[in-house]
């Protein structure tokens, strides 16, 4: 059986789920602003060990950003429009982390990866194939609509009104979808998936020390953060 | 029975008719910039998916389809960054919705709509999300002043999340009635259902 393990330094993506749902904890129950800085740069780490260096600074930044613009003390004064725009920061701030997070397992995750997780934790191919389509079919939707939009333009059709937009722009791509997913359908079909034996995948998933690394340090970092603020 | 079960023609049309919901609740999220807006986001959203779901309740007429389709965009999110708290929402809300299809036998207008406003209704685990970590964004926004915060704590209450419970549901119904009259009017006639 030939098979291909990914990059030492990527965890796999159920770590990665793992580490993302545990984060989401932190949302309604906060940590302690050093061990936040932590988390983060542990995340900024990794984006450096996988060769995505601008990702890991723009993570830093941004959090940077956010973490220290809420402590502007003079918005009391500033108009509502104004403190509008601080609420959105505050929002942002408040589910940065889970979302840095989750940002870093969507970057680093490839299709084959992700299904070869699902194999490997026996979710039912009701989820599974469900999954895989949505990744494959994303890049074709992107292309419709596109295709939708200049055909309009070709012909002249504009609107400002919403919902003859909606008209003009999802029924077109609601039909052209449906057909996609005929023919996405028949090629499964030929292929065999729907036949329930065990599949070879090129990706294989397996437990690397970075898994135990990764893992390991955000869980302290996020029980460290609460001890202290106990 | 086995009529009944998903077939890979289901789960591949569950697929596609997940990235279609998604990238419209995406694009109409765009909206929630403006902070008070967010609240009648889940009423827009029916209005604007209403069409999507409707098709698609009408192409997969079996059990699990929507709620394994309802799953998908929920554990997107959670991916995304979301808290446990808009993923275990969206399973209660998904098997209500999931058993008010099958009591119309996935057939029903009537129940597929109800179950359709009902569906809607997952988005509002988002500002769950919210009133669950009030404390903690409250105590962000002190700095904004005592008059933001007394605003700020009159809008994040349990009362108000009900009325953006109640515009899901109403978006809901609207967007099933749209998506009905739509698909009378263009999917029919194109031979899609």
């Amino acid at each position: 059986m030939w098979t291909m393990s990914d990059n030492r330094a990527n965890p796999n993506p159920i770590t990665k789920f793992l580490v993302v749902g545990l984060l989401g904890f932190t949302v309604l129950h906060s940590i302690n602003h050093y061990l936040e800085w932590w988390v983060i740069s542990i995340i900024s780490v990794m984006y450096f060990l996988n060769g995505l260096g601008k990702e890991g600074i723009k993570n830093l930044a941004v959090f940077g950003l956010l973490f220290f613009a809420p402590g502007f003390t003079q918005a009391s004064q500033f108009p509502i429009i104004i403190k509008m725009f601080f609420a959105l920061l505050f929002v942002l701030r408040m589910f940065y982390i889970p979302f840095a997070a989750g940002k870093f397992l969507i970057k680093t995750s490839d299709v084959g990866s992700i299904i070869s997780s699902m194999d490997y934790l026996r979710i039912p191919s009701s989820v599974s194939i469900p999954v895989a389509v949505m990744f494959r079919f994303f890049p074709s939707f992107m292309e419709e609509r596109n295709h939708i939009k200049m055909a309009m333009k070709i012909r002249g059709i504009e609107t400002k009104n919403p919902i003859k937009y909606l008209e003009y722009v999802a029924v077109p791509l609601l039909i052209i979808s449906s057909n996609i997913a005929e023919d996405i359908s028949k090629a499964a079909e030929t292929k065999c998936i729907g036949n329930p034996v065990k599949k070879t995948r090129y990706v294989r998933v397996c437990v690397k020390p970075i898994d135990f690394i990764y893992a390991f340090a955000v869980s302290a970092a996020v029980v460290g953060g609460w001890l202290c603020l106990l | 029975m086995s009529e009944n079960k998903l077939k890979i023609r289901d789960l591949v049309t569950i697929g596609v008719f997940a990235v279609i919901y998604f990238v419209v609740m995406f694009g109409v999220g765009m909206i929630g910039v403006i902070p008070i807006l967010f609240l009648v986001y889940p009423t827009i959203l029916g209005i604007v998916t209403g069409t999507i779901i409707m098709l698609f309740m009408a192409k997969v007429q079996k059990p699990w389809a929507l709620f394994i389709l309802g799953m998908l965009s929920p554990l997107l999110m959670f991916a995304m960054g979301h808290t446990y708290v808009l993923a275990l929402h969206a399973v209660v809300v998904m098997l209500i919705a999931e058993m008010l299809r099958r009591v119309g036998n996935y057939k029903s207008f009537k129940y597929n709509a109800f179950s359709f406003a009902i569906f809607n209704t997952w988005i509002c685990g988002s500002l769950m999300q919210m009133l669950w970590a009030r404390e903690k964004y409250i105590e962000m926004s002190m700095m904004m002043g005592k008059s933001y915060v007394d605003v700020l704590e009159k809008l994040i209450t349990y009362p108000n999340m009900a009325l953006v419970y109640a515009g899901a549901l109403a978006g809901g119904a609207v967007g099933a009635c749209i998506g009905k009259m739509l698909l009378k009017k263009h999917f029919e006639k194109a031979g899609i259902i």
